[in-house]
């Protein structure tokens, strides 16, 4: 099971291309990837969700890792995604407080496409 | 009655195995494909907690799944060989959003009935249970 990640950057914020399937296996793999780009000096990231087909709370738990991160920079972490299924994920675990949540890449990085 | 047993390796590289058994498993019990999928969250919640609770005592033990389908429901159990579970942890006690807490909100919130009890021989069991239209 391979979890795809691409980086490219939008403006001023990093985007995270994410593929596939975000579960205890793969997750640890993303948190990398969020610390490495913290760790550069990207405080402001959007990770774009729209080609995941399954996330469980392990990749939650990197996502609030991730947010917590950039915050001690003054950063911002958002998130794309229109899926049903994985914005189910959000609204039970009471996440969609707490991450910005956007239907676009251009809307989450405030770029024009 | 149909019941299948799966016994797989306590470690996360499997869960997404179990998951995929479990949705052929939902598919062929004709269950749609929004129960499938909140079923294999569920189950797949209840694997990684099994795997979490075998890395957090050092074990190196099997995750047994066992799916049952009785007239009125399907249940789905998830048995590890890890430690105990503190009550406080299932009452949803701790830090917010924490993976744990997230995870039971998951497992209560996706399918009809979760019960998570010790084992007589140790480790802990998940009870998945999806009732059937009637």
């Amino acid at each position: 099971m391979e979890l795809g990640l691409d980086v490219r950057q939008v403006g001023s914020h990093a985007v995270v291309d994410v593929k596939g399937e975000i579960d205890v296996y793969t997750a640890p793999k993303l948190r990398e990837k969020l610390v490495e780009l913290v760790s550069e000096g990207s405080y402001d990231v959007v990770v774009n969700l729209e080609g995941v087909d399954f996330l469980d709370s392990t990749g939650l738990g990197v996502l609030v890792g991730a947010l917590k991160r950039v915050k001690a920079h003054d950063g911002s972490l958002a998130l794309v995604c229109t899926q049903d299924k994985i914005l189910k994920i959000f609204k039970i675990t009471g996440l969609t407080k707490v991450f910005p949540i956007h239907s676009s890449v251009e809307d989450a990085t405030g770029s024009q496409s | 009655m149909t019941a299948v047993e799966l016994e797989l390796p306590g470690r996360s590289a499997y869960v997404g195995v179990a998951r995929l058994v479990l949705g052929a498993l939902g598919r062929a019990a004709g269950l749609d494909e929004d129960r499938v999928d909140d079923l294999k969250i569920a189950a797949s919640e209840a694997c990684a907690n099994a795997v979490y609770r075998h890395d957090e005592v050092g074990v190196e033990a099997p995750v047994t799944v066992r799916w049952v389908e009785h007239v009125d429901r399907i249940e789905v159990q998830i048995a590890d060989r890890g430690g105990s579970l503190d009550p406080a942890e299932l009452q949803g006690e701790g830090e917010p959003y924490s993976r744990f807490k997230m995870s039971l909100a998951l497992l209560r919130g996706l399918v009809d009935d979760c019960e998570i009890r010790p084992q007589e021989a140790g480790g802990m069991c998940t009870v998945l249970v999806l009732w059937r239209a009637s």
